[in-house]
């Protein structure tokens, strides 16, 4: 007995550790320098949700430390709301379970398993238990963490308090990690965290590289984005087979209450105008002459149901027989029906999805978040509308651009899913595909490999489509190739006219009123200073924009910059 | 038993200091550079020291943790910089008017101070303490002052006793007679003044506990000195006000803590200053401070083996160490201050032994043994840590 409990032990020790190993691909655990930046990935994704959920202003500092040949130390550090004590091992163990993938929420966490699976890689390679720092605001805990790959759970091996006099809060966590590799290339930490920056712009991330180098992207807005929220899916983008699915299992007793109740953009008398459009639909189906009923279904996709209906003898009769169907219980619905259905949202029409679901960056945060890293000359973001695809899933694409200024060398892309930056199999990925289809020729680019030019693309989704088990290349999707085109088309016009002078102008007069603006306030302080008059001073500063702004066409600001990337 | 001190005042090496005026003048001096600079039509800045770790260095000379030259300039006319350019400014005239009325704010009243809506757009001034907080460093840093000075108040931690006089705005009154409480050292000493110290030197001590027992046992008046109680980490108040009586009235200070890596650190922390503060070093330092206990040599010397207590974390040589307190001593024993044979000893015996001593542990002799004997033999034979 006791050999057979042994060899079952032994067995179940392997298969979590063979799970690791077999879907490594999956969790973003292949490679040397990727399995280190899906630990860093994991670790600022939680500070940001943390931070986010919490409404702090992330103060993110991730530090690299190299320990040996092919052997570092991961730091991450952040001021977040700290973890409570007794949820320590729930959110560094939680091996393998229930993911976010099934529920209609938009997050950063799609890849991978979270920070348990960073905690398990360094326990792997390293065989070293992660250690965890975290207050409140009360006492400071110090915990180490390991997996129990036998329960399959977090699993503290020591514990210590700390007193917290400044009560501090916020998290630091050190992993060990071998096998894995620091480099400066467009795979590894120091970029991943760049482009983090530029789609987190209210975050203020540091990272201190193996040599100590210190590199700083500041923050450059003040606006934390809310966390996102579930969301019910839209009647445009549903398939007969999710309404069938989701009338198995509802709890609402009717039809109506079930359409009413799970789907968004439906009402009461939404569903009135559904039994008529179904209605419609039998009828022009029983219409023998081809030609009258390709006429009829025009009509009823302009919107002339009604006239549609009276159209027909009897057709009160249809209608009443309809109207039984949203009468019934919801298990009731057949397949045919739920058909009907999904043929008759076509037709109708519907507000757009609601975006509260989505949490896109925003233009004017984009915007900052490009200015704020790259430094560009010229900079412009685009926020399209949300959109479905295929079954019911709304997602949404934003385009920002930069050019100029800072920006070094030829064209790039910077590719996002929900905000976290991709990095891998970019050929693959239906951003570069819409990126490489714009003429840009006819937006005064004639070269884009040699012009300055940063092209983000943000696809937001509660459900991105990603191809292969990496989740580092999104589908080519008609719907979102169609969304990124526009989108890019959108930015590269406002670059033309900037190109052609007219923009230049307008933006600078949007850049003088962020001088001018404060103003007001700097004359008063100045003034009970130095004792000068206020007018008087106002009128120095005024003065002062003015002719700088006048003597240059193009503004470069003084040479400066707070921010010092020493080495 | 004729008794030999071996403590007593020395020659004050500061003066007193405080000095609303040169404050204001600073004030007045860097809002003028601004206005001369835009009046020339140049782009007008402020050159502030940059804070954080690689801003900050050991000075062996001065021995202090100091801050390095390091700057950031903080322009106008940048997109980047206008909004904190602004909060500068704006923050620099509330202190100006603070200081000017003789009034004292918390850093929390000034945020509200200063935080309204700037007009004709929906932005303010101030979104968030988290705001104004950094500018008022920033101002410490780049003129030079305590916050203290700028009328900004710090926490309040700390109380002292012993017999001397302290002159508080209109307040007079001896330290040793306000009741076995003594009086609460408040969140800015800078306006504080001594006009009568009848003691020898001063005792920090870590725990309001052990200060409370050296009071009851009429230590301070039988030793002539004066009873600092910390309560753990020193607050800012309280360094500066360790720092102004050593330098400005040339008490002897001597710190009493818990025997473990705490306890030394905060030992460490009233000697040479904190990275934090790094900038303040030489105002709220004191590097002359020794330290009197409690040492792993007591535990032999008093027979004290049977109430240590074992140190946290994991030891060096063990797997997964070390950690926790371990960890913390190996630290210390890489401090520049701490590189002194006795020291060294003090802090390869406690990792050796994994052993904590605590103050009270002194109790296991008798109550007044730490009055009666420990300290004044310690002290009066000069037997102190560097």
């Amino acid at each position: 007995m006791a050999e057979a409990s042994q060899l079952f032990k032994e067995f179940k020790v392997q298969s979590v550790s063979e799970f690791f190993r077999r879907n490594a691909a999956m969790l973003g655990y292949t490679g040397k320098v990727r399995s280190l930046t899906t630990v860093v990935h994991e670790a600022v994704t939680n500070s940001l949700d943390a931070c986010e959920e919490a409404g702090i202003p992330p103060y993110i500092r991730v530090e690299i430390e190299e320990l040996g040949k092919e052997h570092y130390k991961v730091v991450v550090e952040d001021n977040g709301p700290g973890i409570p004590e007794k949820y320590i091992t729930h959110v560094f163990g939680k091996m393998l379970a229930g993911t976010k993938a099934h529920r209609n929420i938009q997050s950063r966490g799609q890849q991978g398993i979270g920070i348990s699976g960073a905690v398990m890689f360094a326990q792997i390679t390293s065989g070293k238990a992660t250690r965890v720092i975290t207050s409140t605001g009360d006492e400071i805990i110090e915990a180490w963490v390991k997996i129990d790959v036998d329960k399959n759970e977090g699993k503290i091996v020591k514990k210590e308090k700390h007193p917290n006099p400044d009560n501090w809060h916020g998290t630091r966590i050190e992993l060990e990690v071998k096998n894995v590799k620091y480099i400066r290339s467009k795979q590894g930490v120091y970029w991943y965290l760049k482009l983090t920056a530029i789609a987190n712009p209210h975050a203020h991330i540091e990272l201190i590289e193996p040599d100590g180098r210190l590199i700083v992207f500041p923050r450059s807005s003040d606006e934390i984005p809310e966390p996102p929220v579930e969301m019910k899916p839209h009647p445009k983008g549903v398939l007969t087979d999710d309404v069938y699915r989701m009338a198995k299992k509802t709890k609402r007793t009717t039809v109506r209450r079930f359409l009413v109740g799970e789907f968004s953009r439906i009402s009461d008398k939404k569903v009135d105008e559904l039994v008529e459009y179904i209605a419609a639909l039998r009828l022009i189906k029983t219409v023998e002459d081809k030609s009258v009923q390709e006429q009829l279904y025009e009509r009823l996709m302009n919107g002339e149901v009604k006239a549609v209906l009276r159209s027909f003898k009897g057709y009160t009769k249809v209608v009443k027989q309809v109207e039984k169907i949203m009468e019934k219980p919801p298990e009731k619905l057949t397949w045919h029906e739920a058909e009907e259905i999904v043929e008759a949202f076509k037709y109708m029409k519907f507000l757009a999805p609601p975006t509260h679901g989505l949490r896109p960056i925003g233009e004017e945060n984009i915007e900052k978040g490009l200015m704020g890293i790259l430094k560009p000359e010229f900079v412009t973001a685009v926020t399209r509308p949300p959109k479905v695809y295929s079954g019911g899933i709304p997602f949404q694409v934003e385009v920002g651009l930069a050019y100029g200024g800072e920006i070094q060398g030829g064209f790039d892309l910077l590719r996002y899913a929900n905000r976290v930056p991709l990095l891998f199999d970019a050929g693959s990925c239906v951003t570069t595909q819409a990126a490489r289809s714009i003429d840009w020729k006819r937006y005064r680019i004639d070269d884009p490999d040699r012009t300055p030019l940063v092209l983000m693309v943000n696809v937001v989704s509660v459900h991105v489509p990603y191809t292969g088990t990496g989740k580092q290349s999104i589908a080519s999707i008609d719907e979102i190739y169609n969304e990124i085109r526009l989108a890019i088309m959108d930015v590269a016009r406002r670059l033309q006219t900037y190109l052609s002078g007219k923009h230049r102008r307008l933006y600078q007069v949007k850049r003088k009123k962020t001088f001018e603006k404060y103003v007001p306030e700097i004359a008063r302080a100045l003034s009970i200073l130095t004792g000068e008059p206020e007018e008087r001073i106002r009128k120095y500063f005024l003065q002062f924009i003015e002719s700088h702004f006048a003597s240059k066409e193009l503004v470069s600001e003084g040479t400066a910059v707070e921010v010092v990337e020493d080495a | 038993m004729p008794k030999s001190k071996a403590l007593k005042r020395e020659k004050p090496k500061e003066k007193f200091s405080y000095d609303p005026q040169k404050v204001l003048r600073k004030l007045e001096e860097y809002g003028r550079n601004v206005l001369e600079a835009i009046k020339a039509g140049k782009n007008p800045y402020f050159d502030i020291p940059m804070r954080g770790l690689n801003n900050v260095y050991f000075d062996e000379r001065s021995r202090l943790i100091k801050m390095g030259d390091k700057l950031s300039r903080r322009y106008f006319l940048n997109v980047a910089h206008a909004r904190k350019f602004m909060q500068t400014l704006l923050i620099m005239a509330y202190v100006k008017r603070l200081v000017a009325e003789g009034k004292h704010a918390s850093l929390r009243e000034a945020y509200y101070a200063n935080k309204h809506t700037i007009p004709g757009t929906k932005e303010n001034t101030f979104e968030d303490q988290r705001e104004s907080d950094p500018i008022i460093e920033d101002l410490e840093r780049m003129l030079g002052v305590l916050r203290e000075e700028m009328h900004i108040t710090a926490d309040r931690r700390g109380y002292i006793y012993g017999d001397i006089v302290i002159r508080d705005g209109e307040d007079e009154f001896n330290a040793s007679k306000l009741g076995s409480g003594g009086w609460a050292v408040p969140g800015t000493v800078e306006h504080i003044q001594f006009p009568e110290i009848n003691v020898d030197y001063a005792l920090v001590v870590e725990t309001a506990a052990m200060a409370d027992r050296l009071i009851e046992e009429k230590f301070p008046k039988r030793e002539k000195a004066l009873i600092i109680a910390t309560q753990g980490q020193a607050s800012r108040g309280v360094r500066r006000l360790i720092h102004r009586l050593h330098y400005e009235e040339g008490l002897p200070i001597i710190v009493f803590t818990d025997g473990d890596p705490y306890g030394w650190y905060i030992y460490s922390t009233i000697k040479q200053g904190s990275i934090n503060l790094a900038y303040l070093s030489d105002k709220l330092a004191t590097p002359e401070a020794r330290f009197v206990g409690m040492t792993m040599d007591d535990i032999k010397r008093y027979g004290l083996e049977n109430v240590t207590e074992k140190l946290k974390g994991i030891p060096p040589n063990k797997k997964g160490g070390p950690t926790g307190d371990y960890k913390r001593i190996l630290e210390e024993m890489e401090y520049p201050w701490f590189q002194n044979k006795e020291w060294q000893r003090q802090l390869k015996l406690a990792l050796s032994w994994g052993v904590r001593i605590e103050q009270q542990a002194l109790a296991n002799k008798s109550l007044e043994f730490v009055a009666k004997e420990y300290l004044p033999e310690k002290i009066n034979s000069g037997d102190l840590l560097p």
